[in-house]
């Protein structure tokens, strides 16, 4: 029997064989999982990748640096910046280059900014998924406005490619600081809405308490990141943990719950948007409104030989890269370390023995992007 | 729970739901009446790529190949011969496979005369992809028919009515430049 596609056992007339997606709408994208149904219980579940590999990694080997960092954008399409980081960074710590302070403010601004869409889009997919309509069109309506001003300063939306090493490719916009302080109260403002819709509702209540349980071994066990990791009690986040660009100056919490469950997963991610706001309350005093926004790199960029491995907390939790440099001015290696990945490792164990109406609550708690797990 | 607390869950819940989409139902719509209405793009958004010819008509473009060297998709492909008379190069091809683009717009931060511009036309959708491998005609008739675009080198230009190329006004630059074109004494004070 070969373990990639289940096979039904003989003699067992019991147990259905069922394909859920690749084109299934509740799959966030194109997820594969091959579920064995014993009526509504998951016997077994056997989930496939791949559906959108593009090759990035190994288009990456034959590009200059600067040339990198827009195929990095295209990873977790929802969370733009942040996946230009760990890349960014890394070469920076190769190169040795000054980052100037306010360049790390802008960046970390940016990527809160990001964090906070992409925790929209989760909250109204996860929404759809559980079969409410209406939270999905606020949070998108939300969404647009931090897109907005994401392609005011960076001239693009969701793939702006606006991080450069040494810095930010061009200022803010003059009315940057002013939007995001107008885009903050009115997040505020709207969390109360959300509260109501989504963690206070009875009907979620319903689909999530003590679904999907993950326990706090099981997850250091497969190596889950970000809300994943945190909803189980674990209070790791690389923000704090290993501390880049602007982060060392703001205060903020990790939050963290016991429970491990669906709703545990729902609720941390809830507190992340408000830490989110937090951060870039704080950032809107920090930063100043004018001054350098890019440090001096060189023209060509190539660091000397040697390997170096950087991490960033995005929206889905530890996105690492390892780059190995041969000297030239092309990468030897690029390897890109995604949570959405590791994270998705864990569907076996939290599929098994649930419901099938559990399972698409479950998936959607996980928040897979599939640009970054198949590459 | 009592069955008694259990209703009087779902009835606050349903009210509280309705209540708070009640509240959305007066409030502007985010939506645009696209094609009606057609969206206010900033003018650093890169829709689609164009080359930039000067006033006189003559090509803006060195032909220096930066733009080709720094493309990330690698989809411009340029050919160049020596001019016979005088210095400098001119272009036998310029073509750009928009369909393989990626927009990120490094070719024309790579650009030293601000010739490949990024504009705001993005109306580009096609039943035949081959209209999208553009050459230097298409190009420039993009650059014709737009009436403003950005390059980092020269900020964002505007095309006259009376068909001048000039530099946008400072409250129409995007972050940085602004700075840049006010006249020093203010930026001093
Ligand atoms: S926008 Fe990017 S992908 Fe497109 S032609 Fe320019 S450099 Fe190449
Ligand atoms: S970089 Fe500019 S000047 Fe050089 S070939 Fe490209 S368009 Fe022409």
């Amino acid at each position: 029997m070969s373990t990639m596609n289940l096979e039904p056992v003989p003699g067992r007339t019991d147990e259905m064989i069922v394909n859920m997606g690749p084109q299934h709408p509740a799959t966030h994208g194109v997820l594969r999982v091959v579920l064995g149904l014993e009526g509504e219980r998951i016997t077994r579940a056997v989930p496939h990748i791949g559906y959108l590999h593009r090759n990035h990694e190994k288009i990456e080997e034959a590009r200059t640096y600067p040339m990198v960092i827009p195929y990095t954008d295209r990873m977790d399409y929802v969370s733009g910046t942040q996946n230009e980081l760990p890349f960014v960074l890394a070469i920076e710590d190769m190169l040795g280059v000054e980052v100037p302070d306010r360049a790390r403010k802008i960046r970390t601004m940016f990527f809160e900014l990001f964090r906070l869409a992409s925790h929209l889009v989760w909250m109204g997919t996860a929404m759809l998924d559980l079969g409410a309509i209406s939270p999905f069109l606020y949070t998108f309506w939300d969404r647009e406005i931090i897109l907005g001003i994401v392609e005011k300063t960076a001239g693009a939306r969701m793939l702006p490619n606006y991080y450069t090493f040494g810095g930010v490719r061009r200022d803010v916009h003059p009315d940057f600081f002013k939007e995001v302080a107008d885009l903050l109260d009115h997040l505020e403002r709207r969390m109360v809405d959300y509260e109501h819709l989504v963690l206070e509702s009875p009907v979620v209540h319903a689909r999530t308490i003590g679904v999907g349980v993950l326990s706090k071994e099981r997850a250091i066990a497969r190596g889950v990141s970000g809300p994943v990791l945190r909803a189980s009690g674990v209070a790791y986040d690389v923000r704090k943990a290993f501390p880049y660009d602007a982060y060392p100056d703001v205060e903020f919490e990790i939050p963290t719950s016991p429970d491990g469950d669906t709703y545990a997963r729902f609720w941390v991610r809830f507190q992340e948007m408000y830490q989110s706001i937090r951060i870039l309350r704080q950032l809107l005093e920090l930063t100043p409104k004018t001054g350098p926004f890019k440090g001096k790199a060189p023209a060509r960029i190539k660091p000397p030989a040697g390997e170096r491995y950087r991490a960033v907390e995005n929206s889905r939790g530890e996105l690492g890269v390892f780059v190995i440099s041969d000297g030239t001015d092309k990468p030897y290696r690029v390897k890109h370390r995604g949570a959405a990945f590791s994270n998705l490792q864990i569907i076996p164990d939290l599929f098994i023995g649930a419901k099938f109406s559990d399972a698409i609550a479950i998936l959607s708690s996980l928040d897979p992007v599939f640009g970054e797990i198949d590459r | 729970m009592s069955l008694l607390q259990e209703v009087w869950q779902a009835v606050k819940a349903i009210g509280t739901g309705m209540a708070t989409v009640h509240k959305r139902v007066y409030e502007e719509a985010p939506t645009e009446f696209y094609p009606y209405v057609k969206p206010d793009l900033p003018p650093v958004s890169v829709q689609s790529l164009a080359l930039v010819e000067n006033e006189d008509g003559s090509e803006r473009c060195i032909v220096c190949l930066q733009c080709e060297r720094a493309c990330p998709a690698q989809v411009i492909t340029i050919e160049r011969h020596r001019n016979p008379e005088g210095k400098g190069f001119l272009i036998d091809r310029f073509d750009i496979d928009l369909v393989n683009c990626m927009y990120c717009a490094a070719c024309v931060e790579a650009c030293p005369v601000s010739s490949i511009v990024t504009i705001q036309d993005f109306e580009m959708s096609t039943y035949d992809l081959r209209t999208l491998r553009a050459d230097i005609d298409f190009l420039h008739e993009q650059a014709r028919n737009s009436r403003q675009w950005y390059s980092p080198k020269f900020g964002v230009e505007i095309r006259t009515e009376d068909g001048r190329i000039e530099k946008a006004p400072p409250e129409m630059q995007p972050g940085g430049l602004a700075e840049i074109l006010k006249p020093a004494e203010e930026v001093d004070s």
